[in-house]
C-alpha cells in the first residue's frame, strides 16, 4: 500500500518536474542541441532502417498492408518451437557468461590472487572470436574424429553437434562482454563501504551479500542483457555447431537466402526483437527507484584486498579453469594455423602464413579502418547518451533509451536488409561507399558503451557533477572534465568492444559490403568454406594480434585523455 | 567569459563529430559509387579505392559472384587481361545475392550476377529483377540447359554426387554407395549428411532430383526411409563436404564440384554416381536490371566472354572440378564428363517453380518426424 502511494506522489513529482526539466533545457542550448543531435542521428541510423524493416514485413506484393504472412509465421509451429530455442539458449548463455564473468572481475578487482594480468588477458582474448573459427575448434577437439574425443578417450561416437556445444562456444565467446562491464562497475564501486563493514566485524560472506552484491546489480542486470540479445542474434556460431537445434538469427538468415523470401525474414526478425526489449524493460523495472550510489567524491581509503586463502584460492582455481578451456580453444586454433592440413597432418609448416600473406593485405586494411572510425564515434555517443538518460530528463527519453539497443539485437542479416533499404536511394544515398558501414557498425556496437555508461553513471553521485555546475563550469565542461573521467572503464570497454565487433563481423555486412571495401571476416569465411582450414586459423591469428595491439593502445589513449587532473583537485 | 567559451569548445567538438557523420550523408555525392571522402583523417589511410567516375572509355564493371573467392580471380583477371575491363566484385553465396539485388531493386550496384544454380535465377527472374539477355556463344551450349525464358544464360553444370570419405570406407571394409538405394544400407546410420532443402541450392537439387526421379509418393518414402541414416540435415549448404572431410560424417549428397573441394586441401574425399541417374545443377550468369548505364556495354560482353570457350576451359586452371558447357571447351583431365552419366531428364524450371510447396512438405514430413524422434 505504501508502495503505491510513493508511486502517485513520485508520478505527480514527475508531472511537475517534467515541466521544470523543460524550461531547464531551454536555458542550456548547448544540451538542446545535443539530444536533437544524438536524436536525428538515432532517427536515420536505427528507427529509419527498422521501420523499413516492418514495413518490409507488412507490405504484399501490391505494396499494401497484409498481415497473412505474420499470422503464418505465428501459426507455424516449427518456428514456435524455434523461438523457445532461441529463448532456452539465450537465457542460459546469460547466466553462465555473467556467472563466469562476474567470478573473474571480482577476482581481479577484489582480491590479492596471484596472475591477475594473465587472467585479465586471457578473459578479454574470447571477445575476439572471429566466425566460425571457435565452432570449428570445437569440431576438431571433440567431433568423431576429434583430438580429444577419439585420441584420447578412443570414442569416435561422441555427438559434438547440438545445443550444449552450442552452450559452450557462445558461453565462451560472450562472456568478456559480461567481464568487461562488470569490473567496471566493480572498480568503481567505492571499496571503503565494504572496509568499514569489514573493520565493524562482518564476514566476508556477510560483505558479499549484502553489500557488494547488491551495489554490483546494474552491472549484473547488463551482463545478462547484452549476452542474452547477443546469444539471440548469433548467427555463426549455430550455423556450424547447431545441429538439428534450431535458433531464430539462423532461420532468418535461411528463409532469407534459401527461400528466397525476405518478407518472411524480415518478419522473423521482428519477432526477434520482442524478447529484446522486453528483457530490456524488465531490466530498467528491476533497477528503478534503486540506488547505488557509491561514488561520492568524499575521499576515501584504500583498505587491504581480500587475501584469506579459503576465498583466494577457489577463485584462483576456478579462473584457471576457465582460462584452461579458452586456452585448449585458442591454442587448437593456432597449432591449426602452423600446421600441414588440419585433422589430417600435423606436420609443421609455415606455408599457410604465406599464403595468407600473398592475399595481400587490402581486406584488413579497410576493416581495420572502418573499425578505428566508428569505435570511437559509438564509444562517444554511448557515453552522451548514457549522460543524457541517466542524468536528465527531457520528453522521448525511453525511446532514445530503447531504440539505441534496437539496432544490437536485431539479426545482422535483417538489420543489412534494412540499411539497403533505407540508404540505397536520395537523399540517404548511401550504399557502396565505406559510410554505410561506419554507420552499420557505430550503431550496431554503439549499446554496449551505453550500457557499460549508464551502469557506471548509476553509482556516481550527481553532487559530484553538481559541484562542477556550482562553481560556474557548465554542462559541456562538466562532461569533459567530471564524468567522462569517472567513465573511463566503461568507456574503454566500449571503445574495445565496438573495435572488435566491426573488425569480427559477418552477417551485418553481407548487404554492406562492396566490391572497394571488402572485410577481413569475408576473407576468412572464403577461405573455411574453401576448406583451407588452416589458412582460416592463420588469417584469424593475424587478426587477433592486430586486435590486441588496438586494444593495448585503445587503453593507453584512454587512460591518457581522460586520466583525472590530480593537481588541480588537491 | 572567454575562458567559458574556451571551455565550451570540447563540447562543441564532440557535437560537430556527431553531426558529421549526418551531414556526410546529405552531402554524398550520388554518383560516385566509391569510397567516400568523409572523415579525412582516418579513410586518408585507405586502400586506393578513389576512382574517377568518369573516363572516356568505360573500362570498369561490377559484379555480385557466387562462385567461391578461391576461383574467382583466375577468371576475372583473365577479363581483365584480355579485354581491359576491371571487374569489381562482392562474393556472396547465391540466396545472398538474389536477397541483396532484391533489397538494392531501386539502385542496383551491380550489372551482373554471376554463378550458383539456375533457380535462384528462376526467382531473381520471376521477381523482375533481371534483365533478358541471351549470348550468342549459347549457340555453342546444349539445348536441354538453356533458359525457356531466355532471360539468363547457362554456363557450367555440376552433376549431384555421393562425396565419400576414403579413410572411414577403407577402415569399415565397406564399398562406395553406388546407388540412391545403396544409401538406405543400415551401415550407413548416422553417416549422410546433407544441407536442409530449405538452405542450399544443393540440397533442394538434390530433394527435386529424387522427386523427378521415383515420382512423389516413392520419393517421400525414400526420404523417410533415408531420413535414419542422416546424421543431420546442416544449416549452411557448405558443410555437408566439410564434414565428410573432418570425418563427422561418412556420405555427402553434393554436387561434384563442391565435394572435391575439401579433397583439393588433402582431405581423404572421393567421389560416387548413383547408377539410377543423378541431377544437376546449371550454374547462370544473368544482366541485373536497371543496372550502371555506363557498365551495361561491358556487362554483356563478359557475359559472352563467360561462355566462350576461353574463359570455360579456365575451370580447369583454376582447379574448379566444373563441367563446362561449351562444347568447345576442353574439361579437366578425369573429370567425370556429363555425358558419361547417367543423368535424368532433370526439370530445372519446374523445380524452381515447386521449390515453395516441396520444401513445405519436407519440413512436415521429414524434417517434423526428425524432431518428434529426438
Amino acid at each position: 500500500m505504501g508502495a503505491k502511494g510513493q508511486l502517485v506522489s513520485r508520478r505527480k513529482l514527475s508531472a511537475k518536474n517534467s515541466m521544470k526539466d523543460f524550461k531547464m533545457l531551454l536555458h542550456q542550448p548547448l544540451l538542446l542541441l545535443t539530444i536533437i543531435a544524438v536524436f536525428v542521428l538515432l532517427f536515420i541510423f536505427i528507427m529509419l532502417p527498422i521501420f523499413n524493416v516492418f514495413k518490409l514485413s507488412f507490405t504484399n506484393a501490391e505494396g499494401g498492408f497484409t498481415t497473412q504472412k505474420f499470422i503464418e509465421i505465428i501459426q507455424n509451429k516449427g518456428y514456435g518451437q524455434t523461438f523457445l530455442n532461441s529463448m532456452k539458449l539465450g537465457l542460459i548463455v546469460a547466466l553462465v557468461s555473467t556467472f563466469i564473468g562476474y567470478v573473474f572481475a571480482f577476482a581481479l578487482t577484489r582480491t590479492e590472487m596471484p596472475g591477475k594480468g594473465f587472467f585479465r588477458a586471457i578473459a578479454t582474448l574470447p571477445i575476439i572470436s572471429p566466425p566460425f573459427i571457435l565452432s570449428l575448434s570445437i569440431i576438431f577437439l571433440f567431433g568423431r574424429q576429434g583430438l580429444i574425443t577419439k585420441t584420447l578417450f578412443g570414442i569416435d561416437t561422441f555427438d559434438v553437434y547440438g545445443i550444449h556445444s552450442l552452450i559452450v562456444v557462445q558461453s565462451i565467446s560472450f562472456f568478456p562482454v559480461a567481464f568487461l562491464t562488470l569490473t567496471g562497475i566493480l572498480e568503481s564501486i567505492d571499496t571503503s563501504v565494504e572496509d568499514a563493514a569489514y573493520n565493524m566485524g562482518a564476514s566476508r560472506g556477510h560483505i558479499f551479500r549484502t553489500i557488494t552484491m547488491p551495489l554490483s546489480a546494474p552491472g549484473i542486470a547488463s551482463a545478462l542483457l547484452l549476452v542474452f540479445i547477443q546469444s539471440l542474434e548469433d548467427f555463426s556460431n549455430p550455423a556450424v555447431i547447431a545441429g538439428g537445434f534450431s535458433t531464430l538469427a539462423v532461420e532468418t538468415y535461411r528463409i532469407i537466402t534459401g527461400m528466397y523470401d525476405l518478407q518472411g525474414g524480415s518478419l522473423l526478425a521482428i519477432i526477434l526483437l520482442l524478447p529484446t526489449v522486453c528483457a530490456f524493460l524488465l531490466q530498467k523495472y528491476w533497477l528503478k527507484g534503486k540506488s547505488f550510489v557509491t561514488v561520492t567524491g568524499k575521499p576515501s581509503q584504500k583498505g587491504r584486498k581480500l587475501h584469506e586463502k579459503h576465498i583466494m584460492w577457489p577463485l584462483f582455481a576456478f579462473c584457471t579453469v576457465i582460462s584452461g578451456i579458452i586456452i585448449l580453444f585458442y591454442g587448437t586454433v593456432l597449432i591449426g594455423s602452423f600446421i600441414k592440413t588440419w585433422g589430417i597432418n600435423y606436420t609443421f609448416t609455415l606455408e599457410h602464413f604465406e599464403y595468407v600473406i600473398s592475399l595481400g593485405w587490402d581486406a584488413l586494411k579497410n576493416s581495420i579502418t572502418l573499425a578505428t572510425i566508428s569505435a570511437p564515434i559509438g564509444g562517444i555517443l554511448g557515453m552522451i547518451i548514457a549522460f543524457l538518460t541517466v542524468r536528465k530528463n527531457f520528453f522521448g527519453k525511453k525511446v532514445m533509451e530503447i531504440s539505441s539497443m534496437l539496432t544490437f539485437a536485431i539479426p545482422g542479416t535483417v538489420l543489412g536488409i534494412g540499411y539497403v533499404c533505407t540508404f540505397n536511394q536520395k537523399p540517404l544515398l548511401l550504399t557502396g561507399t565505406a559510410l554505410i558501414l561506419v554507420a552499420a557498425f557505430t550503431f550496431r556496437n554503439m549499446p554496449v558503451a551505453l550500457e557499460a555508461g549508464t551502469s557506471t553513471l548509476l553509482q556516481i553521485d550527481r553532487s559530484i557533477e553538481e559541484a562542477s555546475t556550482i562553481s560556474g563550469a557548465d554542462n559541456g565542461v562538466t562532461f569533459r572534465r567530471i564524468t567522462l573521467p569517472l567513465l573511463k572503464q566503461a568507456f574503454f570497454s566500449g571503445m574495445v568492444y565496438s573495435f572488435v565487433r566491426a573488425m569480427t563481423a559477418v552477417s551485418a555486412v553481407i548487404f554492406l559490403t562492396s566490391p572497394k571495401w571488402t572485410l577481413a571476416t569475408t576473407k576468412v569465411f572464403s577461405l573455411f568454406e574453401a576448406s583451407k582450414y588452416s589458412a582460416a586459423a592463420c588469417y584469424v591469428m593475424i587478426m587477433i594480434v592486430i586486435i590486441l595491439t588496438a586494444i593495448v593502445l585503445i587503453n593507453f589513449l584512454v587512460q591518457t585523455l581522460l586520466a583525472p587532473r590530480t593537481k588541480v583537485y588537491k | 567569459m572567454p575562458r567559458v567559451t574556451k571551455k565550451t569548445l570540447s563540447f562543441v567538438m564532440v557535437c560537430i563529430m556527431l553531426v558529421t557523420t549526418l551531414m556526410a550523408c546529405s552531402n554524398q555525392n550520388p554518383a560516385s559509387n566509391t569510397a567516400t571522402p568523409s572523415n579525412p583523417p582516418e579513410s586518408s589511410a585507405a586502400p586506393p579505392a578513389t576512382k574517377e567516375p568518369e573516363k572516356p572509355a568505360y573500362k570498369e564493371l561490377t559484379v555480385y559472384s557466387a562462385l567461391p573467392d578461391t576461383e574467382i580471380p583466375t577468371y576475372f583477371n583473365a577479363f581483365e587481361k584480355d579485354t581491359g575491363i576491371k571487374i569489381n566484385y562482392v562474393r556472396l553465396s547465391a540466396g545472398e545475392m538474389l536477397a541483396r539485388i532484391s533489397a538494392e531493386k531501386a539502385n542496383p550496384l551491380a550489372s551482373v550476377m554471376h554463378g550458383g544454380s539456375s533457380d535462384t535465377y528462376i526467382a531473381a527472374a520471376k521477381e523482375g529483377l533481371l534483365e533478358p539477355y541471351q549470348s550468342s556463344e549459347l549457340a555453342n551450349i546444349p539445348e536441354q540447359y538453356k533458359d525457356p525464358e531466355k532471360i539468363w544464360n547457362p554456363f557450367y553444370v555440376g552433376a549431384i554426387s555421393f562425396a565419400c570419405n576414403k579413410d572411414w570406407f577403407t577402415k569399415n571394409s565397406l564399398e562406395y554407395p553406388k546407388s540412391w538405394q545403396d544409401l538406405l544400407k543400415p551401415e550407413f546410420k548416422g553417416q549422410i549428411s546433407m544441407a536442409h532443402p530449405s538452405t542450399s541450392g544443393t540440397s533442394y537439387t538434390v530433394l527435386a532430383t529424387i522427386i523427378q526421379l521415383m515420382g512423389e509418393e516413392k520419393a517421400w518414402e525414400y526420404l523417410a526411409a533415408l531420413n535414419k541414416n542422416v546424421r543431420q540435415y546442416t544449416k549452411a549448404g557448405a558443410a555437408p563436404p566439410m564434414e565428410v572431410g573432418l570425418g563427422e560424417a561418412a556420405i555427402a549428397i553434393t554436387f561434384s564440384h563442391d565435394g572435391l573441394k575439401p579433397a583439393m586441401e588433402g582431405y581423404p574425399i572421393e567421389l560416387s554416381f548413383p547408377s539410377e541417374g543423378t541431377g544437376f545443377e546449371v550454374g547462370a550468369v544473368a544482366l541485373i536490371k536497371g543496372g550502371n548505364e555506363k557498365e551495361q556495354e561491358n556487362a554483356r560482353l563478359f557475359i559472352d566472354w563467360t561462355l566462350s570457350k576461353r574463359a570455360q576451359e579456365l575451370f580447369i586452371d583454376s582447379k574448379s572440378n566444373r563441367v563446362p558447357l561449351n562444347s568447345t571447351a576442353k574439361a579437366t583431365d578425369g573429370l567425370i564428363k556429363i555425358e558419361d552419366l547417367k543423368i535424368i531428364d532433370y526439370d530445372a524450371v519446374w523445380a524452381g517453380q515447386n521449390k515453395k510447396d516441396l520444401v513445405a512438405k519436407f519440413n512436415e514430413k521429414i524434417d517434423a518426424a526428425n524432431n518428434l524422434k529426438q
